[in-house]
């Protein structure tokens, strides 16, 4: 067992305008110093301003805060970002299909004491993170299924008290637990056949939670802005003109989703990806064929490859998996 | 056929860039042309027509694509129209203007597009060059314009080939339009500032071409070529507005629009419902002569030697979606099934004690076959109906409902529904003339086994007729609306346009025509149902905007099957 060395409160104040660099007067509470918890700062990190307030607003004021928008936008990086900075510590719990009453809330267990089995009980997640100081994350909520989710519908509440029925026990939350999400559909399941395995969410949970931020695709600015920062090498001229061009390429496949051209389209990680793997292979189209290409239903591939001669003038070959064209 | 095919492919791919660099999912190719929904997208500039299209320069049909994609994001086609002027020649000069302004705003990072732009353009220019618009005076002047305009505002040269033939014209145009040139490049990014000077332009030239015209008519022409050069360019070179009368009314035919709708304003009319019915074909078949088909249709099939389990496969893999689907037992690890704790006990070695979510594929989804059962089908009934069968049955296989339907009409030459007409004194317009007739051949909640008889009622090619498209595609989709799967596709097979000869006298050749592209539009636009084109030797891109030509001159193997599957579930995200 991890020995407790937490503080047990944010001992100091800290401006969100020097930290985060946004324009705001607000002051947010902080822990001075760091902890095992507490995630690793990424300076490279880009903070969406909007994004950024609402999960402010969940550390500053314990408010309920859900993340939601496509895959590769950086939700759950977003929210450890921010907890990063402020020395707060954080824990992520992945959801899947899989996760069950007992994992969240706890379960009898056997142990051996002075040489003795016994069956004790273990606590969970939920009520080990509860009296502690923590910001606690659920990963991809809406795969966890709607049932089971209920668990947590009463710590949903501000100063919603939480009953381990195992125990006859009632757990106060700690004044400065906060709860997190961040989900890629809004609860209303797969409704775009890109997120299998996602569940409809029960609306009354959703209800539940105060702020609901919106993580949506960055400017093409932004975006190039951080794929230089992850892959300092290309920032030079010539550099700067391919991660130009990527974005761009980038942007067309989400719009080419968008209009159902496309059953797949690039994230940012994507992108940070394609530019990373263009440092290993040195060669963009390569680099572009193992990164998303190969992702990409074989009926697609044209589409992709014309997106691509928008972006950089150069024709991308598709060869077929099955035969080969040229050969006609 | 081939160079159609790849045709085709490269309007479709074209057309998803231009989706995707507009954001707008409404814009589609037709027969070359751009369209949004139902209309031709009106694309002003000269070089953007589809007529200078050189057919082998992938680049050109690229350039233009992306020059049309430009120019309907950067233009506000209100304000452009608002702005424009009425003299012709001049609207033309402006509406190249404001194209021009708008190639001009590529965004970063799209070496491609300014590229393929840049090449359509030197394309056109060289293709004027070379077809001799330049000979005569007023292609000359406006070509020059074009290529000033063009040259200060992207800032690179003339093309070289024609900067000696159009050095003189230059030198004269350069003292009254080199302001307004200026302030041209100074406000490209406001269309409306911008505006003001390309009208200044656009009435400079549309002013000299009226000088040039008035010399001919007082000379009294010898130089009819001359005038005629002038009208292949603005001919060739105009593509028309919603809003100009005089223009649009080409544009309409062209398109093959209804002019008797046109006439009396009016929407679709049916003239009489009295006579239309639905009927089920193989209740007015002969039991005996119904088997004698079902029979023949089997040894069609069998001849054909088609792998039925391993097209229901592909049409699983491209149509259905996982879902969770119950447990699946005695796996080697998962969850424990309680109720093997007691085999842990008696049979250590016996590992087969989990149990696992088990997801399986589910078809959510309902396919309507609608088959064109009008007369000229009947050579070709055998190999669809061949092909329906087969589908129908491996969509079976495959958990998808299936539907097949037909329509004709139950007369020749109008039937009852014109005598009815003939005898309140043929008022005019009257709308569809005829007695329609849908015909049910198999029903969603059949199955393939209980339906296949009624399916051989298809050989009775006696029944066929003529053809109402368009309610016949209404009359389809409302069957599939009332059903309860969540993806309803409705193919159309057809072997041509719409034919009534009836309705065609007493309006127009084109009144079904109009209502069918009309219907499907509707439906398209509503995404309730995905409606699908199947042409029988024919290409349906008039009315359909997914279609797909078959040749079934040759008998369906199980490479035409493979690619129906593929089509059939090609849009799969369209449902969102």
């Amino acid at each position: 067992m991890m020995r407790d060395t937490w503080m047990d409160e944010p001992d100091r104040k800290v401006s969100v305008r020097s930290l985060f660099g946004i324009d705001t007067d607000l002051d947010v509470p902080a822990f001075s110093t760091r902890d095992p918890h507490v995630p690793e700062i990424d300076e490279a990190y880009r903070f969406n301003p909007e994004v950024t307030l609402a999960i402010l607003a969940g550390f500053a004021f314990n408010r309920r805060v859900m993340v939601q928008g496509l895959h590769g936008t950086g939700k759950s990086t977003h929210i450890e970002q921010v907890a990063a900075r402020l020395n707060w510590p954080c824990m992520r719990v992945n959801l899947d299909g899989h996760v069950s009453r007992l994992d969240l809330v706890g379960k009898d267990a056997i142990v051996v004491r002075d040489d003795v089995q016994i069956t004790e009980f273990q606590e969970g997640i939920v009520p080990w993170a509860l009296q502690r100081p923590v910001a606690l994350v659920f990963d991809e909520y809406d795969a966890g299924r709607p049932d089971v989710m209920f668990v947590i519908q009463r710590i949903l509440e501000r100063d919603g008290s939480f009953t381990l029925l195992d125990q006859n026990r009632v757990i106060q939350p700690h004044r400065f637990f906060r709860l997190f999400a961040t989900t890629n559909t809004i609860g209303l399941g797969n409704l775009n056949g890109m997120y299998h395995g996602t569940q409809m969410l029960n609306h009354a949970q959703i209800d539940r939670w105060n702020v609901v931020a919106t993580l949506n695709y960055l400017s093409r600015e932004e975006e190039a802005r951080i794929v230089l920062a992850r892959v300092p090498q290309l920032d030079d001229d010539a550099g700067r003109a391919l991660v130009d061009s990527m974005v761009s390429m980038a942007g067309l496949t989400r719009r080419g989703f968008a209009a159902g051209d496309l059953s797949t389209l690039m994230s940012p990680r994507t992108v940070i990806s394609w530019a990373e793997n263009r440092e290993v292979f040195r060669d963009t189209k390569l680099a572009l064929r193992l990164t998303f290409l190969n992702k990409c239903d074989e009926a697609e591939r044209p589409i992709v490859a014309e997106y691509f001669q928008r972006a950089f003038g150069e024709e991308l070959d598709t060869p077929s998996q099955w035969h080969d064209e040229s050969a006609r | 056929m081939n160079d159609s095919r790849e045709r085709a492919r490269r309007d479709a791919l074209c057309a998803a860039t231009v989706r995707a660099l507009t954001g707008d999912d409404a814009l589609h190719y037709r027969g070359g042309k751009l369209y949004r929904h139902l209309r031709p997208v009106p694309l002003h500039a000269p070089h953007l027509r589809g007529e200078h299209r050189e057919e082998d320069d992938a680049d050109s049909t690229r350039g233009a694509a992306d020059a049309s994609a430009l120019r309907i994001a950067h233009s506000d086609a209100a304000l452009h129209r608002e702005l424009a002027p009425g003299e012709p020649v001049a609207r033309m000069v402006f509406d190249m203007l404001e194209q021009l302004r708008c190639e001009t705003r590529v965004p970063s990072g799209m070496e491609g597009v300014k590229r393929n732009v840049r090449h359509r353009f030197d394309a056109w220019s060289l293709a004027c060059y070379e077809s001799g618009l330049l000979d005569s005076e007023i292609g000359l002047l406006i070509y020059t314009a074009a290529q000033m305009a063009q040259s200060r505002l992207s800032g690179r040269a003339v093309l070289e080939e024609t900067e000696g033939l159009i050095e003189a014209t230059r030198a004269a145009l350069a003292p009254s339009l080199g302001n307004a040139l200026a302030g041209m490049r100074r406000h490209r990014h406001d269309q409306r500032a911008y505006a003001v000077h390309a009208l200044e332009i656009a009435r400079t030239i549309g002013e000299m071409v009226q000088e040039v015209r008035h010399t001919f008519v007082e000379s009294d022409s010898s130089d009819d070529e001359e005038e005629d050069a002038a009208r292949t360019m603005l001919g060739t070179w105009f593509d028309t507005d919603d809003e100009h009368g005089e223009l649009e009314r080409l544009a309409l035919a062209a398109s093959g629009d209804s002019s008797a709708r046109e006439a009396t304003g009016e929407a679709y009319r049916i003239f009489t419902t009295r006579y239309d019915k639905t009927v089920r074909p193989s209740t007015l078949i002969r039991a005996a002569l119904l088997r004698e088909y079902r029979e023949r249709l089997d040894a069609l099939i069998a001849a054909r030697h088609i792998n039925v389990p391993r097209l229901a496969r592909m049409l699983q893999a491209s149509i259905t979606v996982p879902r969770r689907d119950g447990w699946s037992f005695g796996e080697e690890d998962g969850r424990i099934d309680g109720r093997r704790l007691a085999q842990v006990v008696a049979s250590p070695d016996e590992r087969r004690v989990f149990r696992r979510e088990r997801e399986r594929p589910h078809a959510d989804c309902a396919v309507g076959f609608l088959i064109d059962c009008s007369g000229s089908m009947k050579a070709s009934i055998e190999p669809v109906t061949v092909m329906i069968d087969v589908l129908v049955r491996a969509l079976g296989m495959a958990g998808v409902t299936t539907e097949v339907l037909g329509f004709t009409t139950g007369a020749w030459n109008g039937g009852r529904a014109k005598l009815d007409w003939l005898a309140k004194g043929r008022p005019k317009y009257p709308g569809r003339l005829n007695e329609a007739c849908n015909m049910i051949f198999k029903e969603g909640d059949a199955g393939w086994r209980a339906g296949r008889r009624d399916i051989a009622a298809l050989f009775k090619a006696d029944l066929f007729r003529e053809g109402i498209d368009g309610e016949a595609v209404d009359w389809a989709c409302s069957r599939l609306i009332a059903r309860d799967e969540a993806r309803r596709i409705l193919v159309v097979i057809s072997d041509g346009s719409p034919m009534d000869s009836a309705t065609a006298q007493a309006n127009d050749p084109n009144y079904l025509d109009q209502h069918l592209r009309e219907v499907v539009e509707k439906h398209e636009a509503s995404r309730a149902v995905e409606v699908l084109g199947l042409g029988v030797g024919l290409d349906l891109s008039t009315y359909y905007r997914h279609h797909f030509a078959v040749d079934l001159s040759v008998a369906p193997d199980m490479t035409l099957f493979a690619k129906l599957a593929a089509w059939l579930g090609a849009r799969r995200r369209r449902t969102t």
